[in-house]
């Protein structure tokens, strides 16, 4: 015990000593952790990305879309038909869904002024905001009253905004025209990015679906192109994607050895997908960076035996004088762990710096990962007492006498 | 002189219980190198006593078995077969650590090489005793210059061995012995490195211990000048102590040096 201190203080003098050897011995190390550091910086940085985009589809959706089926290995024509009623039915009778809402999409052209854009012309109802996770810069959503009326209102995205008003302009209020009519602009979405399906967010122009199928696309009444339904949580997205299946199964007259006229996609599945690539691939190759560390520490239970050889008489003074095993042990093993944390903390550095490299240069925000390195440091340390015991115990099982006579 | 009080049943010689005047009590210490081809004999049933205050020289010749003698009474070995006694402890059969311990407490190791630590200073060095007895690094400190201060050093300690002279260096070795106050001081051939000044030097300094600080000294030499400084010198020859004989007027080194003819400048 009472050496311990004292070997602290021995180690650091013993590597100032020799620095460049020091360097040398750790550099392994040192890019091991700065390795690990950076893979795991990278993967969790990717994970939530992924995460993020995911994100902004809306908490819980799921989609539920007709699809044509196959009988006998021809495609039938047309596929099912989907209908605000099969909408209503799955928010009444489906218990993990919380709410769903009617969409239908149409490309077509906005014009204001002498400007005109490109863009997709969607009606919905006004549960659509909160299922799909949008918020309002500017003005607000329809009334239920414009839904049954049918009027003429819109809310369009930033992007939509942008073409038509310029950078500054404020659309609030304005009236844009599609074909032959023209809409009020009664609201402007956040900003929202793109979708993790590389579909821009912020081009759409959303109006109440009556409206939609009474001047954008003709449509029989009812009829809809897809239905987005937000399940209760996260746990229960699964068995909402049961029940809608059960429901429209039931409701669209489907025999059990038949296959659906619709298709229900829940992005949490994919999302898992991506994630558990992502995590297996960080996994790996943090265990390759792993590796550096284990081949570092060899490095430095190398240099550690050159070094207690080179010191035999200084050992065999020591003992003479009063240092037991257990003294000298201690000695050479402080050495290995401080020589060891010295090369994690510089690869911390190292890694820590690369990030920050990475994130000003690709402007991403990746996160330095504290728990990787903690654990990087940790094991480094670890690794000091592994590799530095063998070299360490050579050292404390020397003769004194047989210490003192090397030269 | 009690020592003289119990007779050996078994032998002719010195006695087998040892007295609290006696630093250092050996009954019966042998030693044999055992290798593939032959046994070395270095001792062979050694007895010996040396009381508190002696200052005794060790001659004879290389494979006598005195550096043998060195190691087992330093406890830096073990006798193969015998009994030790150190300051009336029985140090023979203790373990590596427990007789590391013995080693810090009561004994100060001056060699011939000096074996101060290389790059470190002379107060560092004078401290590494202390350093395993657990002593505080102020208390260390202090300790070590006034040890160094008792060698006449104060003015080099923070020289390191490479910035000192041979002389400057057995003194702070010296200082290293001295710093834990130990009863005995084992010198292993102090002066072989020296020049003949140097060594009277040395010589007084040890010589001035012992009769100042009541430190028992043992020293090995073959030089018989160095011998006649002490007051008992034991020879030893094949394994066995052939001569034992005491100095009546041990040579003063100091009034040695003042003697040596001046050096040519």
């Amino acid at each position: 015990m009472k050496s311990y201190f004292n070997a602290i203080f021995l180690a650091f003098r013993a590597i100032a000593r020799s620095k460049l050897r020091a360097a040398l011995t750790v550099l392994g190390i040192l890019i091991g952790v700065a390795a690990v550091v950076i893979v795991v910086a990278l993967g969790t940085g990717t994970r939530d990305l992924i995460t993020g985009k995911f994100a902004t589809l809306g908490a819980n959706i799921i989609f539920i879309f007709p699809q044509s089926t196959q009988s006998s290995g021809a495609k039938q024509s047309g596929g099912g038909r989907m209908t605000e009623a099969d909408g209503e039915a799955i928010a009444k009778e489906a218990q993990s869904v919380a709410s769903v809402v009617p969409w239908n999409v149409a490309g077509g052209q906005v014009v204001f002024a002498d400007k005109n854009w490109p863009t997709q012309i969607m009606g919905t109802t006004r549960g659509y905001w909160a299922v799909r996770g949008f918020t309002f810069a500017k003005g607000e959503s329809w009334s239920e009253s414009d839904e049954q009326l049918k009027t003429k209102v819109c809310v369009i995205g930033e992007a939509v905004r942008q073409a038509l008003f310029g950078d500054t302009g404020d659309a609030m209020g304005q009236y844009v025209r599609i074909g032959r009519y023209p809409y009020r602009v009664i609201g402007v979405l956040a900003k929202k990015g793109n979708s993790p399906f590389g579909e821009d967010q912020d081009d759409r122009l959303l109006m109440p679906i009556g409206s939609f199928r009474a001047r954008v696309l003709p449509m029989p009444p009812g009829r809809v192109m897809t239905l987005m339904a937000s399940a209760s949580s996260e746990l229960t997205a699964d068995r909402a994607v049961t029940q809608i299946t059960d429901i429209l199964r039931q409701r669209h007259h489907i025999q059990p050895e038949d296959e659906s006229d619709f298709a229900v996609r829940n992005p949490l599945e994919l999302r898992r997908i991506v994630e558990t690539t992502a995590n297996t691939l960080t996994l790996l190759l943090s265990a390759i960076a792993g590796v550096s560390l284990l081949v570092g520490g060899v490095g430095v239970m190398n240099i550690m035996l050159v070094s207690v050889t080179e010191r035999t008489r200084e050992i065999g003074i020591r003992m003479a004088i009063g240092a037991t095993a257990a003294d000298i042990l201690v000695q050479f093993l402080v050495e290995a762990v401080t020589l060891c944390m010295f090369g994690g903390m510089a690869g911390t550095l190292l890694g820590v710096g690369f990030i920050r490299i990475i994130n000003a240069a690709a402007d991403l925000t990746m996160a330095v990962p504290i728990p990787a390195i903690v654990a990087a440091v940790g094991t480094s340390a670890a690794i000091g007492v592994i590799f530095g015991f063998l070299p360490a115990r050579r050292a404390a099982l020397m003769d004194p006498i047989n210490a003192l006579r090397n030269e | 002189m009690s020592a003289a009080a119990a007779p050996s049943s078994r032998r002719e010689g010195p006695p087998l219980v040892a007295s609290p005047d006696d630093i250092m009590f050996l009954d019966g210490i042998t030693k044999d190198y055992v290798t593939e081809a032959v046994t070395v004999h270095a001792l062979r049933r050694v007895d010996l006593t040396i009381k508190r205050g002696e200052f005794v020289a060790m001659v004879g010749q290389s494979g006598s078995g005195k550096s043998t003698m060195m190691n087992i009474i330093g406890c830096l070995d073990r006798p193969t077969q015998g009994r030790y006694l150190l300051d009336g402890i029985d140090v023979t059969h203790r373990s590596n650590d427990a007789r590391a311990v013995v080693r810090n407490r009561l004994i100060g190791f001056v060699f011939q090489g000096f074996n101060l630590l290389p790059r470190t200073t002379a107060l560092e060095n004078v401290e590494l005793p202390l350093v395993y007895r657990g002593v505080s690094s102020g208390d260390r400190a202090k300790r070590a210059l006034k040890a160094l201060q008792s060698v006449g050093l104060a003015d080099r300690l923070h020289h390191t061995p490479n910035q000192l002279s041979g002389g400057q260096q057995q003194r702070v070795a010296i200082a290293r012995a001295l710093v834990t106050e130990p009863p005995l001081l084992l010198a292993d051939e102090p002066t072989g490195n020296l020049d003949t000044r140097t060594s009277y030097e040395v010589l007084g300094l040890l010589q001035e211990l012992n009769r100042n600080h009541n430190i028992t000294i043992v020293l090995v030499t073959h030089e018989p000048d160095i011998a006649a400084c002490a007051s008992r010198v034991i020879n030893m020859r094949d394994g066995r102590v052939r001569d034992d004989t005491y100095n009546k007027e041990p040579v003063d080194a100091l009034k040695a040096l003042a003697d040596l003819p001046p050096v040519e400048e």
